[in-house]
């Protein structure tokens, strides 16, 4: 059980890092806008060239028009197939594309393995045979598991070794940005040592699961096929799962916030809007800035200090 | 090969830390292969003895040197405030979250490098990688503002804090144009020209630290005189009067410029560098708008006939001064809109930052002049004869109109239908190139910094411009439309630097005067080849 304790230790370490993350963009005071263009949510015509609402003659006085679908076409395959970097840095999306798709098909691995630790909690079975989707479960598992773990680990290598021949990254490159590739290999090669040689079918790691679930009990049968190495990959997932948003490596989530409330923030002020609250709000911040010319003295605020009247001449 | 500077050899003492070598940049095409072997002029060692000096071949400061420990720990006291308060909402609300964003999640990738043209214009000098001037204040941000920092600095990468380190850092702010080319490429989102901006903002507000040209001559200039030009409004209104009488001598009719007019539809807020240094662009709003009908003035108070913002480049508070100005300015004159005129930063400041400052009454619409311009061009509002402009035309993009507003077809809606020869750039739209007098740059000259300029941030636009045109013989006189007064000045500087016009016929102007050029029953042309 000490393993299991680990595990949800890390889960717990792993969404309340999500979870105080999120909730501090959320609370971040309203900024001064400034987009990038293209702003993808804007209607097709526009996205496609980079335009913006305010090509428009009077354009407060016209209905703004978003396009959900725009910025859904533009995300998925930035998401999935990482479309920036291979566009501006081929040599790079080389090792990087695979090293990420390896770890999204090694989270859908982890979704399937527990699709098939529900099922085996419900009494039924996950193996050829067991019915259309036990067997889909069963086989989906084994094929986004293998590639996973193929591709995650010859693109870690190819990180880690861009990183150390590369000047322009090596000279740059902090020892905490090594300890991280290496984390990310270690977990990697021992997972794929324990898949090559002990666990084929991911038996061994849906029952891990399954443990999780039922807090400590195993399947029939199952328990024994993790072994030490099986035991070893789920404690470094585990340890991963806890440190990754904890580091810059939660630029995996965080991108949200780096298009969606900055990048592509382009929400004009109205009167009278919820929007002006805020930012009437932050207009009373009192700032402490020295310099001569901005006249602060800790009592007056943004809002005073803007009106025009200069101290120096 | 000596090896390459990592963000940490800041802080180390020595004369320079890069230096621009001829054979390193990309080489001109012919007739200019006698500028490859141009170089920056050495500074004076006299002229620089008591300033910092130590970063590269030129300075945009001249941050005087401590004069003893105690002033050089001083300033770096001071530093280390300013860091603070970079991550306070109290003092930062405006940017502190896209700053911290930028500074958590680079993934260090150098994808941002390729993007800069100063960084490929220098012959790849290290130190004008996107990335060097962010990693050196990400390194010092989470040396000094998190928590456990010193403890963790070895591991997450380390930087000394000293003179140097600070003198160059300031220094470095401005070898940046602020374009934000590398942050649309950046596959994460990180901002490096928002870290640079915050550097400069950093040494402003908490130092007094700005290039005198955008802060002493010109946000504080701005403000106690009416405009960065220095001209009174006394000053600005005579020479409107001249250009009136040249206008209506061009155009064969009265022109008017109105001032002061209560209930205009429209305040024209110009860049007052046009009035002094391109008066015909002054000239051919008037004509235009006065052509279409439109009601419009001109404000002769003080800051309401300058448009320009240098605030947007490097300091929060001044920029809200001057937009609180332009807006109050506005509502006074009881306008329904407020119309920014061919000026990229103006544009920028007014319509788009200036949107979180300004609330209630202060919130005047504002539109850009280039949108107008497209509407009346396309309902017809103007009897044009496009074959007036039968030369080469092509257009560059003024970042802040483009990129970072996205205004991008309206200026091409008007060229296609009044400059029969029009070409783009490659790359255009918001993939182009910043003129190099981005952020201030333009108006940037003191010690060698405007040859530095020239060389190395504008080369990249002298050659997209020399692309563009490279199939037209010498005797055809070409145009480079350039709808922004920094980049005018920018361009003005790369063809009269390069002698662009005599080896190549390379004129530049603005859009309006293109327009007016095309319009029929015009006395005389707007555009005079070799008379700008």
């Amino acid at each position: 059980m000490g393993l299991q304790i680990i595990s949800y230790l890390c889960l717990i370490v792993f969404l309340s890092a999500v979870g105080l993350r999120i909730r501090k963009q959320w609370k971040m005071p309203v900024h001064f806008r400034w987009e990038l263009y293209p702003v993808q949510h804007e209607p097709r015509e526009k996205a496609s060239y980079g335009g913006s609402y305010m090509e428009e003659v009077n354009w407060w006085e016209k209905k703004r028009r978003k396009s959900l679908i725009n910025e859904i076409k533009y995300m998925v395959p930035e998401i999935l197939l990482l479309r920036g970097l291979r566009e501006e840095n081929r040599s790079l999306w080389n090792v990087s594309f695979p090293f990420h798709f390896g770890l999204y098909l090694l989270f859908a691995t982890l979704f399937l393995l527990f699709l098939g630790a529900i099922i085996l909690v419900s009494g039924g079975k996950v193996s050829p045979g067991a019915g259309a989707f036990s067997s889909l479960v069963h086989y989906l598992t084994i094929v986004t598991g293998f590639l996973g773990l193929i591709l995650g680990t010859l693109g870690v290598i190819g990180l880690i070794h861009r990183r150390l021949k590369d000047p322009n990254l090596k000279n740059y490159s902090s020892p905490l940005d090594f300890v991280n590739l290496f984390l990310f290999l270690l977990f990697l090669g021992v997972s794929l040592t324990a898949w090559l040689f002990f666990d084929h079918s991911f038996e061994g790691a849906r029952g891990y699961i399954y443990s999780l679930i039922t807090f400590g009990s195993w399947p029939e049968g199952a328990g024994g096929k993790i072994g030490v190495l099986g035991g070893f990959a789920a404690f470094l997932a585990s340890l991963l799962f806890a440190y990754i948003p904890l580091t810059h490596m939660s630029h995996m989530f965080m991108k949200y916030f780096m298009y969606h409330s900055i990048r592509w923030e382009d929400t004009p002020n109205v009167k009278g809007s919820r929007l002006e609250a805020e930012i009437l709000n932050n207009l009373g911040f009192k700032p402490t800035w020295v310099a001569p010319h901005i006249g602060a003295d800790g009592k007056k605020t943004w809002a005073d200090l803007a009106a025009p009247k200069p101290k120096e001449g | 090969m000596p090896e390459a500077l990592k963000p940490s050899d800041i802080s180390k003492p020595s004369k320079r830390l890069a230096h621009i070598r001829p054979e390193e940049l990309p080489p001109l095409p012919p007739p200019y292969e006698d500028f490859n072997n141009k170089t920056i002029a050495e500074l004076k060692e006299e002229k620089v003895a008591k300033v910092e000096a130590s970063l590269d071949d030129t300075i945009a400061i001249g941050i005087p040197k401590p004069k003893n420990k105690e002033e050089e720990e001083s300033y770096i006291r001071a530093f280390l405030s300013g860091l603070q308060k970079l991550f306070q909402k109290e003092n930062n609300w405006g940017f502190l979250q896209p700053l911290l964003l930028s500074m958590d999640h680079c993934a260090k990738c150098q994808t941002c490098s390729e993007s800069c043209p100063v960084f490929e214009s220098s012959g790849r000098k290290e130190i004008y990688r996107p990335n060097f001037r962010s990693e050196v204040l990400r390194r010092l941000y989470r040396k000094y503002v998190k928590p456990f920092g010193k403890l963790s600095a070895k591991l997450t990468g380390d930087i000394d804090l000293n003179w140097t380190t600070i003198s160059r850092l300031a220094e470095l702010a401005y070898r940046c144009t602020l374009c934000r080319r590398c942050a649309s490429v950046c596959p994460v989102g990180v901002d490096n020209g928002l870290i640079t901006h915050e550097i400069r903002k950093l040494f402003s507000q908490e130092l007094g630290i700005a290039p005198k040209e955008i802060h002493d001559k010109g946000t504080v200039q701005q403000l106690k005189v009416g405009s960065s030009t220095g001209m009174n409004p006394v000053a600005v209104k005579d020479s409107v009067e001249f250009i009136e009488e040249e206008m209506t001598e061009l155009a064969g009719f009265k022109v008017e410029i109105p001032w002061d007019k209560e209930g205009a539809e429209v305040l024209l807020l110009h860049n007052a560098g046009e009035v002094l240094a391109w008066p015909e662009n002054v000239g051919a709003f008037a004509i235009i708008l006065q052509a279409a009908g439109i009601s419009w003035t001109l404000s002769s108070e003080s800051v309401g006939y300058d448009g320009v913002n240098y605030g947007v480049w490097y300091d929060d508070v001044q920029l809200a001064r001057v937009a609180v100005k332009h807006a109050e300015i506005a509502k006074k004159l009881k306008v329904k809109k407020i119309l920014i005129g061919e000026c990229g930063h103006a544009h920028k400041a007014l319509t788009i930052i200036a949107d979180r400052v300004l609330t209630g009454d202060l919130n005047v619409p504002r539109e850009s002049a280039v949108v107008l311009m497209d509407d009346i061009v396309q309902r017809g509002k103007l009897k044009l004869d496009p074959s007036r402009n039968n030369f080469p035309v092509t257009l560059h993009d003024p970042c802040n109109l483009v990129r970072l507003m996205g205004i991008v077809e309206p200026q091409r809606r008007i060229l296609r239908k009044i400059a029969p020869k029009f070409r783009e750039m490659t790359p255009h739209g918001v993939e182009n190139y910043c003129c190099g007098g981005g952020s201030g740059f333009a108006i940037m000259s003191s010690f060698n910094f405007a040859e530095w300029r020239t060389l190395v941030s504008s080369r990249k636009k002298f050659l997209q411009i020399l692309e563009a045109f490279k199939e037209e013989p010498l005797a055809v006189p070409k145009y480079v439309c350039a709808p922004c007064s920094n980049c005018k000045g920018a361009i003005r500087d790369i063809l009269d630097y390069y002698q662009a016009r005599e080896r190549s016929n390379l004129h530049y102007g603005g859009l309006v005067e293109l327009i007016v050029n095309a319009m029929e029953g015009m006395k005389k042309p707007m555009i005079k080849f070799g008379e700008e």
